[in-house]
Formats: C-alpha cells, sequence, structure tokens
C-alpha cells in the first residue's frame, strides 16, 4: 500500500461522507455547499490518478458553474432558506435502496476488480486529452454543440415572452 | 510541434445528417429574421428540402456500400445496408410527420402555443390560445432530434451512441411542452417525459462504463472481440449490457420501462406524439439491435431468455392496460408499447429472418400509427381535439370517409390480412418459431386477440352508435393533414397487399457490418 492508496482512500471517504450530507441534510442552501465539498473531492481524486485535465474541469464546471448555478436557483426562487423539515421521507425504505444499491455496486467493484493490476496511465495532460477529443472522438465531439443549441433553441422558445 | 491528425472523414457517409443539421441552423437564422406568418411555410418547405436532400444522399449510398468505405469518422460510424434502410425509414416518417408539424387550417396558429413561458389559465393565456400564431421553432427541434436519429442508429460506439441518444431526445422532451391546447397537461408531459429520460440516459452511461470497465474499448468491435476472449470478469460485461439494454428499453417503451408512455403520448402535441410513435421507435430499435448483435453476439444465449420474459411482460401489459383506457391517445399509446412488445419477439428471434422481419414491422407500424394520429388531430370540437372515447360514438353517421378510415388503421393495428400489420406479425412470429420461441409466439397470438378488443370497441362505437349532442365535428382537413392521413393510410394497404418489394429491402439490409 503506498502513499498514493492510503491518500485515495482517505479522500473517497470525505467524497462518499459529504454526499450522504447532500443527500441528508434538511438545508437546501447547506445541501448545495456539501455538494462542493463532494465534488471537490472527487476533482482531487482526478488528480492523484494523474489525470490532472479532468480534475481541472471537474473544479471549473462542477464546482464552479454548476454549484453556483445551482445556489443562484435557491437564491432567486423563493426556495426556503432555513431548515425545510417537509423534506423528510420514511427512512426505511430510502436506507435499504440506497445502501442495498450502493453497497452491492461496491461489493461488485470489489469482487470483479479483485486481481486486476492496472499500470498507471501517463499523465492525463490537457495535450492528450486534446488530441483524443480532436482524433478519434470529433464526432462526436462536434455533435455535442447540436445538442447544446437545440437547448439553447429550446430555452428561449420556453422562456421568451412578448411583453 | 506535431500536427493534429485528423481521422478520415468521407463526408457523404455524414451528408444526410449534416443536410438536417445545417436546415435547422438556418430554420433557426430564420425565426430571428422573418415575421411571424411567413415563418411557418418558410420553415416547413425548407425541413422537407433538407429531408429530400438527405434521402437523396441515403439512396446514392444504397448502391455503393462497400466494407471497406462503412467505417468512417475515427471509427464512430459505420455505414452499413442495415443503417441506411434506418436512415432512410426515419428520413420518409420523419417527413410524413412534419406535415402533420406544418398544419394551420384545422385551427388558427397551428398545434402548437404561440408563447410557452404564459401562465396556463391567465387572462393572456385565453388571448393568445385564439389569436396568435403558434411557434415554428418545432421545425428546427424535429429536425434536432432526427438528424440524432440518424446518427443513433449509424453509431458504432456506446459513446458516440450517448450522445446520438441525447442529440434526438432532448428536443422530444421540449417538443412535448408546446401543446397550444390542454397546456398543463402537455407540460406535465414534458417534465415527467425529461426527468425518466434523464434517469435512463444515467443507466445507459453507467453501462458504457461497466462495459468499459471490461473490454477497455467502447467501440462493438473490441467489445465483440474481448466478450469471444472470454478473458476479463463476464459479470462486468452481463451487468453492462443490463444497464445498456434498460436505456435502450426505455426509449423503445418496453415494460416495465412503458409508464412514461401513456402520459406523454396524452400530453404531447398531436403531431409530436406521431413523430413520437414513429420515429423515436425506429431510432430505438436500430440501437438496440446494433448494441445486441454487433456488441453482444457473444451473449445471445444469456440475454435471450430475459429478453423473452420482457418481451412478453410488455405484449401483456400494454394489450391488458389497453382494454381498460378510456381516452384514444392514451389506448394508442398502450398498443403502441404492445407493438413495441412485438417487435422485440422479432429482435429475440434473431438471425436475418428475424431482424428482416423488425425492419418491417418498424416501417409498417411507422406509417400506420402516423395516419392513426393525423385522424386524431381532426376529430375536435370547441375546445380542441376531442380524445375522449365516448366523443367518438356516432363518428360513423356524421363523416363516414373519417370513420372508414380510422376503422381501416384500427383493423391493421389488429392485424387483420390485407393490412401491413399482418404481415408484419406474420413476419415476426414466423420468425420467432425459426428461432425456436414458439413459446413468444403463443404468448404474442394470444394478446393479439385481446388486443383486438378495444380497437373493435372503438369501431363499434363509430359505426353501431347514434350520434348524440356531445359527438364532435370532424374538421376538413388542410391539405397537410391529408396528405399524412392519405400517405399512412396507403402504405398501410399497399404493404399488406404487395409486401414483396419492402420485404426484399428489408431482408437487403438485414445484416450488420461488424
Amino acid at each position: 500500500m503506498t502513499a498514493i492508496d492510503v491518500m485515495l482512500s482517505a479522500v473517497g471517504l470525505v467524497a462518499v461522507g459529504s454526499a450522504l450530507a447532500v443527500v441528508s441534510t434538511q438545508h437546501l442552501v447547506r445541501a448545495g455547499l456539501w455538494l462542493v465539498v463532494t465534488l471537490g473531492a472527487v476533482a482531487v481524486e482526478f488528480l492523484l490518478l494523474r489525470a490532472e485535465f479532468v480534475a481541472w474541469v471537474q473544479v471549473l464546471i462542477y464546482v464552479g458553474a454548476v454549484v453556483v448555478l445551482l445556489l443562484f436557483a435557491v437564491m432567486l426562487t423563493r426556495a426556503p432558506i432555513g431548515r425545510s423539515t417537509d423534506l423528510d421521507r420514511p427512512i426505511g425504505p430510502a436506507l435499504l435502496i440506497g445502501a442495498g444499491s450502493g453497497l452491492g455496486l461496491a461489493g461488485l467493484f470489489a469482487w470483479v476488480f479483485r486481481d486486476m493490476r492496472v499500470n498507471p496511465p501517463p499523465t492525463g495532460s490537457a495535450q492528450r486529452v486534446g488530441e483524443a477529443i480532436f482524433g478519434d472522438w470529433v464526432l462526436p465531439f462536434e455533435v455535442l454543440s447540436v445538442l447544446l443549441l437545440a437547448a439553447l433553441v429550446g430555452a428561449i422558445v420556453l422562456s421568451k415572452k412578448d411583453t | 510541434m506535431d500536427k493534429l491528425k485528423l481521422p478520415d472523414m468521407d463526408y457523404v457517409a455524414l451528408l444526410p445528417m449534416l443536410a438536417l443539421f445545417v436546415a435547422a441552423c438556418l430554420g433557426v437564422i430564420i425565426e430571428a429574421l422573418v415575421p411571424r406568418r411567413f415563418r411557418n411555410i418558410i420553415q416547413l418547405v425548407l425541413s422537407i428540402v433538407a429531408l429530400a436532400v438527405a434521402m437523396f444522399f441515403v439512396v446514392k449510398q444504397s448502391g455503393e456500400v462497400v466494407a471497406s468505405k462503412a467505417l468512417t469518422a475515427g471509427g464512430a460510424i459505420m455505414i452499413d445496408h442495415a443503417a441506411l434502410f434506418l436512415q432512410g425509414a426515419l428520413i420518409v416518417l420523419g417527413f410524413v410527420a412534419l406535415l402533420l408539424f406544418g398544419e394551420r387550417s384545422l385551427e388558427f396558429g397551428g398545434p402548437f402555443v404561440a408563447q410557452a413561458a404564459v401562465t396556463v389559465g391567465s387572462e393572456r393565456d385565453r388571448e393568445q390560445t385564439g389569436r396568435e400564431l403558434g411557434s415554428t421553432e418545432t421545425f428546427p427541434l424535429a429536425l434536432f432530434s432526427l438528424s440524432g436519429m440518424l446518427l443513433f442508429v449509424s453509431a458504432n460506439d456506446l459513446l458516440t451512441m450517448f450522445v446520438a441518444l441525447e442529440v434526438f431526445s432532448l428536443p422530444l422532451y421540449l417538443l412535448c411542452a408546446l401543446a397550444r391546447r390542454k397546456r398543463l397537461l402537455s407540460q406535465e408531459s414534458a417534465l415527467k417525459y425529461f426527468l425518466l429520460g434523464a434517469y435512463a440516459s444515467a443507466f445507459f452511461l453507467f453501462g458504457v462504463a461497466m462495459v468499459y470497465g471490461f473490454a477497455k474499448a467502447v467501440d462493438f468491435k473490441a467489445i465483440h472481440a474481448e466478450a469471444l476472449l472470454g478473458e476479463g470478469n463476464s459479470l462486468l460485461l452481463i451487468i453492462g449490457l443490463a444497464l445498456l439494454a434498460i436505456g435502450l428499453l426505455f426509449k423503445v417503451a418496453a415494460a416495465p420501462f412503458h409508464v412514461w408512455t401513456p402520459d406523454v403520448y396524452q400530453g404531447a402535441p398531436t403531431p409530436v406524439t406521431a413523430f413520437m410513435a414513429s420515429c423515436t421507435k425506429v431510432a430505438a430499435f436500430g440501437g438496440l439491435l446494433r448494441v445486441l448483435y454487433v456488441g453482444f453476439d457473444g451473449l445471445g444465449w444469456q440475454f435471450t431468455p430475459v429478453l423473452g420474459a420482457i418481451a412478453a411482460l410488455t405484449v401483456l401489459v400494454g394489450s391488458i392496460l389497453a382494454v381498460t383506457q378510456t381516452d384514444l391517445k392514451r389506448l394508442l399509446a398502450y398498443s403502441s408499447v404492445a407493438n413495441a412488445g412485438y417487435i422485440l419477439i422479432g429482435v429475440i428471434a434473431g438471425q436475418q429472418l428475424g431482424l428482416t422481419s423488425v425492419l418491417f414491422y418498424l416501417v409498417a407500424y411507422g406509417f400506420t400509427v402516423i395516419a392513426a394520429f393525423a385522424l386524431i388531430s381532426l376529430v375536435r370540437d370547441a375546445d380542441g381535439e376531442a380524445t375522449h372515447l365516448s366523443r367518438w360514438a356516432g363518428l360513423g353517421a356524421r363523416s363516414p370517409l373519417y370513420a372508414g378510415i380510422f376503422t381501416f388503421i384500427l383493423l391493421a393495428f389488429a392485424g387483420i390480412p390485407l393490412t401491413s400489420g399482418f404481415i408484419a406479425k406474420l413476419s415476426v412470429f414466423g420468425a420467432a418459431i425459426d428461432g425456436g420461441q414458439t413459446w413468444l409466439v403463443i404468448i404474442g397470438v394470444i394478446t393479439s386477440i385481446i388486443l383486438a378488443f378495444p380497437y373493435l370497441r372503438v369501431v363499434v362505437m363509430m359505426w353501431l352508435s347514434e350520434p348524440g349532442e356531445s359527438t364532435p365535428s370532424v374538421s376538413i382537413p388542410g391539405g397537410l393533414t391529408s396528405t399524412a392521413l392519405g400517405i399512412g393510410t396507403l402504405a398501410t394497404l399497399v404493404f399488406g397487399v404487395v409486401p414483396g418489394p419492402l420485404l426484399d429491402l428489408a431482408e437487403k439490409a438485414s445484416s450488420f457490418v461488424r
């Protein structure tokens, strides 16, 4: 067990713990802030796995844009800022499904990869990611812009109102 | 620094998609520049021209497909005969459905709401329902969706497939929300479809990750090779396939992933419902076939029993729940669930016979279902379409022509000889017996009989009841709906009487290149 392994596990625990806090806290705003911790921890995991570009994208897009968007949505709508007790549901079924699928997946991965050794890949730099995206994967990448354009048109259609 | 090396692009192979995409972009610009009252006709003409161009290139390629040329764009796209057949079917069915989009004579301003942001039920809303021209952004959205479908049926790896899945789904979610009448129902259906669709996409993506964990690649050829090799943990592969299948079966509306279907079919504007019922089915089954028979061929004996159970459940759920429906659009939604089950039976049958029957069924069903929804959009009263079953009582006396056409369509759904529905069911069941799935055929025949009951009930109601006070009038359709209705009905008849040419075409197309 190397230092990297220890750090990976520790950061993973932080990610899982804060993810639990996201879904169990009664404050909407706090849930959003816990999400920052979760996504940040995932970014650290990427860094530890030597995928630096992906890690920075994770910080920029998820921690930066998505969470800010989420908090803005909470502020701009009339969502409750304080404790919202009506969010609670009976804990039994939720625990059963959540813990069941979570532990099941963890067990599955542990069992499936139990004797697989993966050599650490070369560092995931921006150059390598760029070469992959604009080389072999250029078509799906460009098609994603179609998706964005369609979403843009749709957003305008749904929200535009002549006065 | 080295120059970036781009993969070889065969632009002719991409042209059908590019044509639709360019037309959609032009459509967006038209929205900004052209006055409202001209937009509908310009958008319609533009879309039809784009579809014609796309069809031209599909037909052109179908004559010259060779294996070396089939794979293009860095291995992202596979242009084989099956892909071209599906693309052609999508374009033709999309054309017929788009005719319904453009119809403006049934109701002032067309079937779509003018401003979706106006609060439902407000003064402003009542004003716009009767007086404002509907939004025409629906054409670019539909074209975006169609271009995504064309990519979906020709995608050669799971990642491209996922991107295409999103590209064709997102515009559909949006289109569902734009009905002119019954807007709350329409918005609810869009939200429901969006949430469940996002959930299904997540399953699909998770499946991709699992399969990548097994094969260390996402293209079908590598997955197939790795599965044959038998190294690595096949549990990962099986769970990956199961998750992928959940994502795809959601799109084809197979039980138990069908729950969105009735709500969305009922709430969406009828032209959009017609578009979804025909084109989405073709695309989703095309994708399913490619995943199963190109990527996971080696797992056949493992997924066949599971898929068989799902097919049996789907036909049972669809046909039994169709009996209890009182709304015509919901009835057709459950009938579409059951039909997804019949097509699944053909998918399970496999071999060339099974694939041929699936391709034939998809096209035949697509035409019939568009005609059915075109007719539903004609029967209206002051509040828009009258879809409740009781309102159709006595329609035969009011307008024998349309009641007659609808009767014919329902008989085609029920699978009466001389309709395309009969040939389609016959070929699917024949292929299933050939493939050793006799138990599915028995269930299929029994559910067909159950399913005939709701259809015949509508027929009896239309012809044998007296027209009452509440029987709505049938609008005289404009040229566009008549054309769509005519094409759909004629195709149902022609494929029923002379199915040979289409069956030949489907047989030629029924081979996937790995």
